[in-house]
């Protein structure tokens, strides 16, 4: 019990070190060791072990679900902090503050190392953000989560602009804090609509007043009593309203179509930033979020469809466009808008526990990446360009060996984790697509987007080793490749830890081995099914088939997952045949104009920046014009009419006196005349 | 016998309508005040000659009260008159418009 009790400090503790780092490092930085390092280090060590203390008390059975301060309190509702751990925010605090914790050791070596200057603002950024990010995992509301959602947000701003003196990460950070906040806004909206419907925003509440989820499962199954819908919707129409407006937070956040375009061009921010926030976590806030109010979006069978539909198509279509980049950072840039499209493909497709398992594999495999990426940034001089790389095996083992586990995570090939939850999100996508056929055009985008998933295979398994062989294989290219840069300990030791868990995390959960086996090592799906009946992958499963009525198809997973093992293979295997021996030839030409295509990255900064300068503004124009013209216009005109006739009227001011008096008399006596006549004594 | 109310009324009237004519027509700043006296000493007239109908002694009070006020208004009249002449080199109030527009 006592950890439980405990784990409101767990972002605490980074929040702390937030502070040192932001007030000791103005006030007198000489005190601060490092850079502010230190205190982080310890901070997010204590709250990993906190963390696994955590998780290890749920395992037990034990949850939490209490509110810890209520900040405004109505008639109708209440506006709190709370906390709710149960398994799937126990699991997300582990991976957080792990993640949290190596990328903290291995900015020593990236930023302390390279003699970065400004690294207390450095710190206190990670710090703040790793604080804001926990807060978010274990809030117990909408309202609260959407809060922390938000600094989030300000903390990958404030890292991305961390070298704001060049040109690009300021424009960088700008991008991404303006497209995030595009979905925000219709996250903020959905809050309130939240709150308008329910009542309530708690996620799971207590058995007396439970939290929304299962208050729409009860309008949806019968009794509406504590409903309200608006603009005269059905319950089902209203929640698909609700429940797009909230999507519309998680679509910008986690960099799905259409607003991706901002994960690409992060990459300006130093790489610990974009392994810890770009890849492993922050972005993972959007589809955790789904995760966490799972029980609210599976009983809607549209909402479903076009989670999974979005998610599909954003992976096929970011792994098209990681094809064709230069930059390693780019490569693995447009590999996370792809993963997480699996993850909300997972989700979508009623797989719960399978997009669960993708966000937790990726967040391993993928900050792997980046801080391979990161020590052979450093091995190389900051130079990002693949083509100016080659050779680096041998000079750099344990980069290259810890690279290829994450690689090998990556394309899905077996056993490594990527390959088991890959499988599994691409599974759950075909039974349910194939079950909910008969139930209508749910059936036909789930098995749309399954397709689209396992098309995405092919280019994932093909552009991570086309990144791999470029940046490790063949004859060094360049000066800075034939001597590289070393990297110290602080580097090898973060690789080591995730590369090793790249290669096993995956064993958590083999559900074709237990398939085929008959063995009980399901052990994600036993995880999930917590102690929590409301938020239990169990329940989660009956919702899909009570209420959104889709079912899945009797298949065995042994099929579906040896063909997507198989484009998987052969995507790897056309990459090493390309670009394999000592001297790779660039191949990217023989693509002719698909390639322009790519390489602008299907035009859509251009659209995006069309809408706002062609469509946007002229009608900001328009609505300005309005302001200035008729609501000022009449504003003005008052003014102009009383000033103009003051102006007239100033001149029965003479000044002379005598003429005030008999003006005055006047007055007087025709009021006197007046009240006469009026009330009859005169005349 | 005393004297019948109205009497005092016509009376007041009359010096009234002397001062407000006085004011009207003038132009020299000192009639002005003595016109002002004269008005002011109507409304004493209407309060004593109500007061001694009615047999209540408020309205002989009030007048005190209000001749004290016309003391004080002459000074302060005075005051206005010396500052008039000492800025127009006259106490003509017609020329003294300045304070206009």
């Amino acid at each position: 019990m006592a950890a439980l009790d405990l784990s409101p400090a767990i972002p605490l503790l980074p929040f702390a070190s937030f502070l040192i780092a932001l007030l000791v490092g103005h006030f007198y930085p000489r005190a601060l060791p490092k850079g502010g390092a230190v205190p982080g280090i310890i901070a997010t060590g204590v709250a990993l072990f906190l963390s696994a203390w955590t998780a290890f008390t749920v395992s037990g059975g034990e949850y939490l679900n209490e509110t810890i301060y209520t900040w405004a309190a109505a008639d109708s509702f209440e506006l709190a902090f709370g906390v709710l751990i149960d398994p799937l925010s126990a699991l997300m605090l582990v991976v957080v503050s792990l993640v949290a914790f190596l990328v903290h050791i291995f900015s020593l070596g990236y930023m302390n190392d390279e003699g970065e200057t400004g690294l207390a603002r450095y710190y206190a950024g990670l710090g703040l953000f790793t604080a804001s990010m926990l807060a978010f995992v274990i809030a117990d509301n909408l309202l609260m989560a959407f809060m922390f959602f938000e600094l989030v947000g300000l903390c990958s701003y404030l890292l991305i602009g961390f070298w704001f003196r060049e040109e690009g990460p300021p424009s960088a950070a700008k991008k991404a804090f303006l497209v995030t906040r595009f979905g925000d806004y219709f996250f903020l909206i959905g809050v309130v609509a939240v709150f308008a419907t329910f009542g309530t925003a708690k996620f799971v509440g207590t058995e007396e007043h439970p939290g929304f989820p299962t208050l729409a499962e009860h309008a949806l199954t019968g009794s509406a009593e504590h409903v309200h819908t608006f603009l005269g919707m059905g319950t089902e129409a209203w929640f698909i309203v609700v429940g797009l407006l909230i999507l519309g937070g998680v679509v910008g956040k986690s960099a799905q179509f259409p607003l991706h375009t901002w994960l690409p061009d992060a990459m300006e921010g130093p790489t610990p930033v974009s392994a810890l926030i770009h890849a492993a976590t922050m972005v993972a806030a959007g589809v955790y979020l789904v995760a966490r109010m799972y029980g609210f979006y599976v009983q809607i069978p549209t909402l479903l469809a076009l989670i999974a539909f979005i998610g599909g198509f954003t992976a096929l279509f970011a792994a098209t466009m990681g094809v064709v980049k230069k930059e390693i950072k780019q490569v693995l840039a447009y590999s996370t808008i792809s993963q997480y499209g699996y993850i909300m493909l997972g989700l979508g497709a009623g797989g719960y526990v399978a997009g669960t398992f993708h966000l937790l594999t990726h967040a391993f495999f993928k900050a792997l990446l980046f801080l391979g990426a990161g020590s052979v940034i450093i091995a190389m001089h900051h130079n990002e360009n693949m083509w100016d790389m080659g050779g680096l095996k041998e000079k750099m083992p344990v980069t290259y060996y810890t690279f290829l586990s994450g690689s090998l995570a990556l394309a899905g090939i077996v056993p490594f984790a990527g390959f088991w939850s890959k499988d599994e999100v691409l599974y759950e996508a075909l039974v349910h697509g194939l079950g909910g056929l008969e139930a209508g055009y749910e059936g036909s985008l789930l098995l749309g987007a399954y397709a689209m998933g396992l098309l995405a295979v092919f280019f994932t398994g093909f552009y991570t080793f086309r990144m791999v062989l470029l940046t490790f294989h063949g004859e060094p290219r360049s000066e800075t490749a034939r001597d590289p840069h070393g990297v110290g300990w602080n580097v090898k030791f973060p690789l080591v830890v995730l590369g090793i868990l790249a290669a096993t995390v995956g064993f958590i959960n083999m559900v074709p081995v237990a398939e085929l086996t008959g063995m009980e090592i399901e052990f994600l799906h036993e995880w999930l099914n917590g102690p929590i009946e409301t938020a239990s992958a169990h329940h989660y499963g009956d919702l899909l088939h009570e209420v959104a009525h889709i079912h899945a198809a009797e298949l065995s997973p042994l099929i579906p997952g040896a063909v997507s093992l198989g484009l998987a293979l052969a995507g790897a295997g056309l990459a090493i045949a390309l670009y394999r021996g000592p001297d790779p030839t660039e191949h990217t030409d023989k693509l002719g104009s698909a390639k322009t295509v790519l390489y602008n990255n299907y035009y859509q900064d251009e659209y995006q920046v069309w809408l706002a300068e062609g469509l946007t503004m002229p009608l900001s124009r328009l609505a300005d014009k309005f302001d200035q013209g008729i609501i000022d216009g009449v504003v003005n005109g008052v003014s102009t009419v009383s000033k103009a006739s003051g102006r007239r009227m100033r001149y029965l001011q003479t000044g002379n006196v005598t003429n005030y008096v008999a003006l005055a008399t006047a007055s007087f006596v025709a009021l006197l005349i007046v009240v006469g006549i009026l009330g009859g004594w005169l005349l | 016998m005393a004297v019948e109310s109205q009497y005092y009324l016509l009376l007041s009237a009359a010096v009234f309508c002397v001062g407000l004519f006085g004011v009207l027509s003038r132009r020299n700043a000192l009639i002005f005040l003595m016109s002002v006296e004269l008005m002011l000493n109507a409304a004493n007239i209407n309060f004593v000659a109500f007061s001694y109908q009615y047999g209540n002694l408020t309205g002989q009070t009030f007048s005190l009260f209000v001749m004290a006020l016309a003391a004080a208004e002459v000074a302060v009249g005075i005051g206005i008159i010396l500052v008039l002449y000492r800025n127009f080199k006259d106490i003509d109030v017609t020329k003294a418009t300045t304070m206009r527009w």
